[in-house]
């Protein structure tokens, strides 16, 4: 996560709808949204404030070929090249015998690579104290933070557009 | 957000007209004509051939299965008519056998969303609805086939195989004969088309009633016959199943083919429905299907087509590595059997049913893009096709079996019919079940 | 906007808050334990001690100590093995498929279901250790180069594919557990009065602070795990089921077991479930989260595995009889009537019969039937895999090698190990970690709360919350 510098608007909300629907007429009005933090996910909030669509997707398809490649060329080489074993007549590299081992190392690849993918791209790690806009965001609060150094209306502006939007409170936090 | 929602309106009506109407009938006429094309050919070039269909089977594998595989290819030759009659009995039964699933995967559908409580696929439900209309037709269509041409299909319809007395006496069959005996067969046959379409016309006036006056009644009811249905289904798709393909080869058993049938029904089911809901969508029907619904659609099929491979490979696996003879023919059969004539529809099988599917499908714009879709059900469609074809040449007509007019001419004419019932069983209702009490939240399907 | 038509039963009553949620949930986390669980804990603790001792016995003695002979080569370990096993695809089932259908009922039972999962597949493990005799030597499954030379694992054995199923299944249903876990550890973190509680749940917290773009991201990998975790979790039975199903014995080999398997495992799963939620509601007073609507549909499912367990057995049997392979139908026949009828009956009776009881609504809708049927069930359940493993191997194909198989002191007491550890993981899960998904739980109060509050923020009751600290920093 990047570091947080300088100053910011912080508007607690009381209600998911109310936050939801807050977002599109500040964004219209030209206030520039850091982000939304809220206590679990709201559909719909990502399109309101224009996030792209997240493409780990992609990642845990390629983690999940090198796991499938994986699994068939060691089981291939070990039984199939450097040390073959006549095992109930079959042959030496019995493709459908392998299948069970290659489904489950292709599942532990993905998951695994793009469990780590998703800890890594959210800056997520073992940090105890991370800095939060309002610790009542992961209990009951949806938080709006506005940077200020990136806005130019004027803090009594957004404020007051906070306030008339359905903001409980608006609050100042210096970094 | 509120444009995204704007819900365009339920009233829908599909018109059938009269120049779909006149295509089917051409296309029905191709397929006759193809049919008779074809059978004349067969009649007159390919009698010699029977004497390969034994001798062929002979070298198909292990030593007991050889003998099985003389016995099935005795069906094919030696008993009642000839080749090329056996071959078409055996491809109207494939058909038949092929659409009956698809029909009752409608039924199906409708019953576990119903059980299920599911919301979001009320908006298309007269789609699956409409699918068992063709039930009576492939019902009729098999009994027929059983009376004419049981022999050529069923080699344990042969008397002289349970005659102790007699040279072909065959004591495994006369084990089975409990079971496997032709009254009892019939009153199977005729049990199981009656339950699936008795029940599907309750569900059917239900839910036309509830079009009319709305209200919680004809739902519940819907909900209570749903789950009668999917109790007699769970019992009937398996025996099913064996009936009308396991026992083909008298001799080969497995206890995972009721299953094995009916995800393979199930899958084909599931890829007809959204064909048939992204054409009417492209014709302009469905406004109301948006591409949640599609997305959905495109899950379950990509779902089902795994969970049909899963399947398939665990009795294969299973049967590869025990290699006991009684259950291996089965595979050395399609595999390199018969001249290895059925090592491609084998292989063309998985190919299009499992990795095309799955690679085209995998990512979440493909299952929002109607092209897309359509490539994918096609590829399921065609695919399960010969999911049939390879479970009922081989013990038919064995080495006699192809690909020519025949088969071509056999899939038109029923394709065509069953679009004629479906259509004209979706042009007697609006498209969109107006009063369903899931419907609000199928119309606002969204996820995102 | 999402719509929830007005027949489905609420899934959340009491007309709770999310501040609710919140505080209903942490209470347990941040109190003293209370005199029940320490009873508990410590009935549990002796458990697993007296276990342990038996277990010790065992491998310092040798498996001989076991009642295992030539004939029944496997018994008490494997039955209790598959059971184990079993009884963790629950918690799959409930995180990871009922995700995908998106069904809202899951939300209040997934975390316990998942927990239950990791520790059922942890106590399924201890049997794979245990009947290895030599557990020291257990990485010799693992295809590591060898003193030996070159001499890998047979990837071509069902046992080895067990090696890897097992382990991907445990470390990826921790892995989604864990997922699951970070943005609740969060919320503790946040209202954590004590700098040692705020360190720890801070640190598994990873830094969690629920912005839009984690919450969007985590949203999708979870999809996308529970997409993992479907197959997954059906190849681990799967697997299993080849562990017999490859083999050549009467009994054993028949094809439909790999999904007979999964089915069967889902049906006991659900029913521990049920055992352990039906008392985790009632001690931590959670009847709002957890309601009889929740009960009802897991009776439900147990209901419909339940009948897909009695439909394969019924094909079983018929296709023994069927097949006309004389060792497979005196396999069954031996089964129903030969020395071990009264296993198989009672597998019958308890699997097939018992969860047909549901039925009737009163019944599913009942809190003490559904325990009652649940435990029924798994007992069954039990009893399935040993009609399976042992009396398939009791009769071998020569009549001299015929034998009994009767528990020794030592089956029981490894197994009694099993039900102590479960007891003593389970207790300490439910008392240092939210036993419901706080996060999920908010996500479906406004759509499927039986009324909704006039503020449904609602007040926080934490003493810090309601005297936050960056009010210094404000204004």
């Amino acid at each position: 996560m990047a570091e947080l510098t300088g100053k910011y608007l912080v508007g607690v909300f009381d209600d998911d709808d109310v936050i939801l629907h807050a977002i599109p007429k500040l964004r219209k009005a030209g206030v520039k949204i850091h982000e939304v933090y809220s206590p679990f996910p709201i559909h719909g909030l990502d399109d309101a404030l224009g996030h792209p669509r997240t493409r780990i997707g992609i990642a845990a398809f390629l983690f999940g070929l090198t796991g499938c490649a994986c699994a068939l060329t060691m089981m291939t080489w070990m039984l199939g090249f450097d040390w073959p074993m006549n095992i109930g007549g079959k042959d030496y590299i019995s493709l459908p015998n392998f299948i069970p081992i290659t489904f489950e190392m292709t599942v532990l690849f993905t998951a695994f690579g793009m469990v780590t993918t998703f800890f890594v791209t959210n800056g997520l790690s073992p940090n105890p104290a991370p800095v939060l806009f309002d610790p009542r965001s992961t209990d009951n609060k949806f938080v709006m933070a506005i940077e200020m150094g990136k806005n130019k209306m004027s803090e009594e502006d957004i404020t007051k557009a906070l306030r008339d939007l359905g903001a409980g409170e608006v609050n100042i936090k210096q970094f | 957000m509120a444009s995204v929602h704007a819900i365009p309106s339920i009233e829908e009506r599909f018109e059938f007209t009269s120049g779909a109407k006149r295509n089917l009938l051409i296309g029905g006429a191709i397929g006759l004509a193809l049919i008779i094309i074809g059978a004349f050919l067969l009649a007159n070039g390919s009698g010699h051939e029977t004497a390969h269909a034994a001798e062929n089977a002979a070298n198909a594998g292990a030593d007991h299965g050889a003998t099985a595989a003389q016995h099935e290819a005795g069906a094919a030759g030696g008993h009642g008519g000839s080749s090329w009659m056996t071959r078409i009995w055996a491809n109207i039964w494939l058909n038949a056998v092929y659409f009956t699933g698809i029909s009752v995967i409608g039924m199906f559908f409708m019953s576990y969303n119903y059980l299920a409580q599911a919301g979001w696929s009320v908006v298309f439900k007269r789609i699956p609805e409409a699918l068992p209309s063709f039930l009576p037709v492939t019902g009729v269509i098999m009994l027929i086939t059983f009376f004419l041409g049981g022999h050529d299909l069923f080699h344990w319809t042969h008397e002289d195989l349970y005659d102790a007395s007699n040279e072909g006496y065959d004591a495994i069959i006369d084990g089975k004969s409990g079971f496997l005996n032709t009254p009892f067969f019939l009153i199977r046959l005729v049990l199981y088309f009656v339950g699936w379409y008795f029940l599907w016309t309750v569900l059917r006036k239900a839910s036309l009633e509830e079009d009319r006056i709305g209200g919680l009644t004809n739902y519940d009811k819907s909900v209570k016959f749903g789950t009668a249905f999917l109790v007699f289904f769970a019992v009937t798709s398996s025996t099913s199943a064996w009936d009308f393909v396991m026992s083909i080869e008298t001799h080969w058993f497995s206890t995972m083919f009721g299953w094995y049938t009916l995800a393979s029904w199930h899958v084909t089911g599931l890829a007809v429905i959204t064909l048939m809901v992204v054409t009417l969508r492209e014709r302009g029907y469905l406004k109301a299907v948006n591409h949640s619904h599609l997305q959905d659609l495109g899950k379950f099929v990509f779902a089902f087509s795994i969970f049909w491979t899963y399947v398939w490979f665990a009795q294969f696996l299973l049967i590869y590595y025990a290699n006991l003879p009684e259950e291996i023919i089965h595979y050395k059969e399609r595999f390199s059997g018969y001249g290895g004539i059925y090592r491609a529809p084998f292989f063309i099988n998985l190919i299009l049913n499992f990795f095309f599917p799955f690679l085209v499908l995998m990512t979440r714009d493909s299952k929002r893009t109607h092209s897309i879709l359509k490539l994918a059900c096609w590829s399921i469609i065609v695919g399960h096709y010969f999911d049939f074809y390879v479970n009922i040449m081989p013990g038919t007509v064995g080495a006699n079996a192809g690909f020519g007019p025949v088969e071509f001419g056999f899939i038109l004419v029923f394709a065509c019919a069953f679009i004629w019932f479906v259509s004209a069983q979706l042009a007697k209702a609006n498209l969109i079940p107006k009063n369903h009490p899931m419907l609000e939240e199928s119309l606002h399907h969204d996820i995102a | 906007m999402h719509v929830t038509s007005p027949v489905r039963p609420p899934l959340v009553t009491g007309g709770k808050t999310y501040a609710d949620v919140t505080e209903d949930v942490c209470r347990h986390v941040e109190g003293k334990p209370t005199k029940e669980w320490k009873i508990a804990f410590i009935a549990a603790l002796v458990v697993l001690i007296y276990g342990t001792a038996c277990l010790f016995w065992t491998w310092w003695e040798g498996l001989g100590v076991w009642g295992l002979n030539k004939t029944v080569g496997w018994a008490w370990d494997i039955t209790n093995f598959v059971w184990w096993v079993g009884i963790g695809h629950a918690g799959t089932l409930i995180s990871a498929i009922l995700l995908l259908f998106r069904q809202k009922w899951r939300t209040s039972i997934n975390r316990a279901a998942e927990a239950m999962t990791i520790f059922a597949v942890i106590c399924a493990a201890s049997f794979i250790l245990m009947h290895m005799g030599r557990p020291w030597l257990a990485y010799w499954a693992l295809p590591l180069p060898n003193t030996f030379g070159s001499l890998w694992v047979n990837f071509n054995s069902p046992l080895v594919w067990d090696v890897f199923a097992i382990s991907t299944y445990f470390s990826v249903s921790l892995v989604f557990w864990y997922i699951g876990l970070i943005p609740d550890l969060a919320t503790i973190r946040d209202r954590a009065q004590n700098k040692v509680s705020r360190f720890i749940y801070g640190t598994f917290a990873m830094g969690w602070n629920g912005s839009a773009k984690t919450w969007s991201r985590y949203e999708y990998i979870s999809l996308i795990l529970a997409g993992l975790s479907t197959p997954l979790v059906l190849s681990v039975h799967t697997i299993v089921s080849m562990d017999f199903a490859t083999s050549v014995i009467p009994g054993w080999h028949t094809t439909i077991f790999p999904p007979y398997f999964v089915a069967g495992a889902i049906f006991s799963g659900f029913a521990m479930v049920q055992n352990l939620m039906l008392i985790t509601r009632v001690v931590y007073r959670l009847e709002d989260y957890i309601t009889i609507e929740h009960i009802e549909s897991m009776n439900k499912i147990i209901t419909l595995t339940g009948s897909i367990v009695g439909i394969a057995y019924l094909t079983e049997f018929f296709i023994a009889w069927y097949s006309g392979v004389e060792y497979e139908s005196y396999a069954f026949i031996n089964r129903a009537t030969g020395p071990y009828w009264w296993a198989y009956w009672a597998m019958m009776t308890c699997n097939v019969i018992s969860p047909q009881l549901f039925w009737s609504r009163s019944l599913r809708r009942s809190v003490t039937w559904t325990f009652f049927i649940s435990v029924i069930v798994n007992i069954g359940m039990w009893f399935e895999r040993f009609v399976i493993i042992v009396t398939s191997l009791h009769r071998d194909y020569l009549p001299s090698s015929w034998a009994m198989f009767s528990p020794t002191f030592y089956d029981i007491g490894d197994y009694i190990f099993s039900f102590g550890l479960f007891g003593t993981l389970f207790l300490l899960f439910s008392k240092y970690l939210p036993v419901v998904n706080m996060a999920e739980v908010k996500a479906i109060i406004r759509s499927s709360s039986e009324r909704l509050p006039k503020n449904i923020s609602g007040v926080a009751k934490g003493a810090r919350v309601a005297n936050p600290s960056f009010n210094k920093d404000a204004e």
